[in-house]
């Protein structure tokens, strides 16, 4: 047994040297690798599979997955983790099937408000009462739990006036889910945004180094609190997706997302140390996820298996990521 | 505050977390505050102040106090443990397929109990190998042998639900010792086992230490990895008999055995004063906390509160207590993740 990882390392450690190790070349394909390798062997196992209308469903089912971890994929970047997103979103469906009836096509735009709103008190919390952001957002968690356990009595709420999400059930030239194109738009926006403004780098200083992109002059708190706001507008927009394929609401609608969420992020190649890893990569672990998951039943395992899957993914995705320069002790 | 010099000397003299100045406050915090909700709640609530309700509170804490003196080890050293459900569901359902029950004809009685243990205690070391070996940090290790156990607990549950037919087993939530089921007395005896360890054993000692201090621990020489290693699979362990005392009170193996007690653990156990920063609490300071939230449930239900908001209480207290917790050492560790 190999003693853990003292102060030593960061003295012999190489060089900076400008290009990616092998290590880091073979993480940064790895979703792309792993969802070619499922595509392969789902056609292999079953030759139906590879038809537009299986792959249709899956990118369909995919949708809300993506949305959730792209937006957690911000928090994960500066270095920080949310776990209260399922709980959110299960609580916007809730706050969406309610107000839907007063509000009308406005509710979309209200419930993501109103759950980046939540995401955004999250983070002031996180960052000004300086609690570790797992324990805000655990902490989260079962707070929006019971809140939509309160409010909707602990029972599902049907939705009637169908035409505020129609438009999220359509398909964009026959072929291609709507719900999926929202997600494609919002990951294109969000990294379009970083990319053309100083925040990529801010978001990235935040998460490589918290101390020194403090002592830069980087705003840290106000990009851990803007990421925390991110992920919670996108739980909302997860919930309308959610929402408009199950056609009512639910205060534990969503809860069972939060693995696949967390394991489609680590998936992506994205280091929960932060700083490295991009929303595309987590919008390609989400149709890894969502593949693995339609994928089990195909080739004819269990789907009890997909939980156990899903435990030993996360942990070894995580092992491959793991920025370990920067974490000495592993607690 | 003590000058950086002294903070080492102290370290290195004595492992133990000496307490600081203002620390006895802390300390005495949740036994105090337990008495104040206790007597809030009898003046509110004439169903509160019973004796009945008094065994009630306590026969509800058993599960949780066992499920708080696995995890208060992992928080000692600093780490966390989110398997708790996992691994309970995994055991639970072990253990009814393994004693009398509807779905087979096994009827191993104490050795079901026994083997349901042993499953804890391999997920917990799973989790602990993870941690060591593949340097994962302890929430995602933990999460993922959480799934692993939701995962072989379905797999085990096969659609059927295994109800008991043990009489030992039933008899253990029914039967009463001195007023308290015997599942209430299983439960002080591990708190007083979790207390002989942490106090006694060099385990113990330990993982104190190595929330208090890792790498001056490893420097002096300990091999701190199989420690590690050995306080996750004790706090699996614990798991494993809190998903049996669940059982015996369903009568059945349910794969949701574990639901919500990973937090219900943690917020106890912090609530009672084991900071998540490690080295501090303990095994009593856990168990008090465990008295204060099943007495905060109970209280609230007393007085007309909904039952949903239960959760969502433990979630307000665990943010209020780790950041009264964090408040004093603001400056120290300005970096939070």
């Amino acid at each position: 047994m190999t003693t853990p990882v003292l102060a030593t390392p960061a003295a012999d450690q190489a060089p900076v040297s400008g290009g990616p190790t092998v290590g880091q070349r073979l993480t940064s394909f790895m979703p792309v690798i792993a969802l070619v390798a499922l595509l392969a062997a789902l056609t292999f196992a079953d030759p139906d599979f590879l038809t537009q209308r299986s792959l249709t469903a899956a990118v369909r089912t995919s949708a809300p997955l993506a949305v959730l971890a792209a937006g957690a994929t911000l928090v994960v970047l500066c270095g920080g983790i949310d776990l209260s997103i399922a709980a959110l979103c299960s609580l916007s469906t809730v706050l969406f099937a309610m107000w839907l009836p007063d509000l009308g096509g406005l509710t979309t735009l209200v419930v993501i408000g109103a759950a980046g709103l939540i995401g955004m008190v999250q983070g002031i919390g996180h960052v000004v009462l300086r609690i570790p952001s797992f324990i805000m957002t655990l902490g989260g968690m079962s707070i929006f739990a019971a809140v939509a356990l309160v409010i909707s009595d602990a029972g599902p709420i049907r939705i009637v006036d169908r035409d505020a999400t129609k438009w999220l059930t359509l398909y964009v030239g026959g072929i291609v889910p709507m719900s999926f194109v929202v997600a494609v738009i919002v990951v294109a926006a969000i990294s379009l945004v970083l990319k053309l403004t100083p925040l990529e780098s801010f978001v990235r200083a935040t998460g490589y180094s918290e101390s020194a992109a403090r002592l830069a002059g980087t705003p840290v708190d106000l990009v851990k609190v803007a990421a925390f706001t991110i992920s919670g507008a996108c739980a909302g927009l997860a919930a309308v997706m959610l929402v408009s394929r199950n056609f009512s609401g639910s205060p534990t609608m969503a809860d069972n997302l939060l693995l696949p969420a967390v394991a489609a992020i680590v998936v992506g190649g994205t280091a929960i140390t932060g700083g490295h890893g991009s929303l595309w990569r987590s919008l390609a672990g989400a149709l890894v996820v969502t593949l693995l998951r339609v994928g089990l039943p195909i080739v004819g395992v269990s789907s009890a298996w997909e939980q156990i899957l899903y435990g030993a993914i996360i942990v070894a995705a995580v092992a491959l990521t793991l920025d370990r320069s920067k974490v000495l002790i592993i607690k | 505050m003590t000058s950086p010099a002294d903070a080492d000397t102290e370290v290195v003299v004595a492992p133990r977390p000496r307490p600081r100045r203002g620390v006895s406050l802390g300390d005495a915090g949740p036994p105090i505050a337990l008495v104040v909700i206790f007597a809030v709640f009898s003046l509110l609530s004439d169903d509160f102040r019973t004796l009945g309700n008094v065994q009630n509170i306590m026969d509800a804490a058993a599960v949780l106090a066992v499920v708080t003196c696995g995890i208060s080890f992992v928080l000692m050293m600093g780490s966390i443990d989110l398997s708790a459900p996992g691994v309970m569901g995994a055991s639970a359902i072990a253990v009814s397929l393994l004693v009398a029950n509807n779905r087979n004809d096994n009827a191993y009685g104490l050795l079901g109990v026994l083997v349901a243990l042993l499953l804890g205690s391999a997920l917990g070391c799973l989790s602990g190998l993870a941690l060591v070996s593949l340097k994962v940090p302890s929430f995602m290790t933990t999460l993922g042998v959480s799934a692993v156990g939701l995962g072989l607990a379905t797999l085990m549950f096969a659609g059927v639900q295994p109800n008991i037919r043990d009489d030992m087993l039933d008899s253990w939530a029914v039967q009463r010792f001195l007023g308290l089921a015997y599942l209430t007395w299983i439960a002080v005896a591990c708190v007083l086992v979790g207390w002989l360890i942490q106090r006694y054993s060099r385990l113990g000692r330990y993982a104190f230490a190595i929330g208090g201090a890792e790498e001056v621990l490893a420097l002096s020489g300990v091999k701190v990895a199989p420690y590690k290693v050995a306080v996750f699979t004790l706090a699996g362990t614990f798991y494993g008999l809190a998903g049996v005392m669940v059982t015996s009170q369903l009568s059945a193996g349910l794969v949701q055995a574990g639901k919500g007690y990973d937090f219900a653990a943690i917020t106890a156990a912090v609530v009672g004063g084991t900071l998540l920063t490690g080295g501090r609490g303990g095994i009593l300071h856990s168990a008090v906390g465990v008295l204060l939230v099943t007495v905060l449930t109970n209280g609230l239900v007393q007085v007309g509160v909904s039952p949903y908001w239960q959760g969502g209480v433990q979630g307000l207290i665990v943010v209020a207590a780790v950041a009264a917790a964090v408040l004093p050492q603001r400056r120290r560790n300005q970096v939070t993740k």
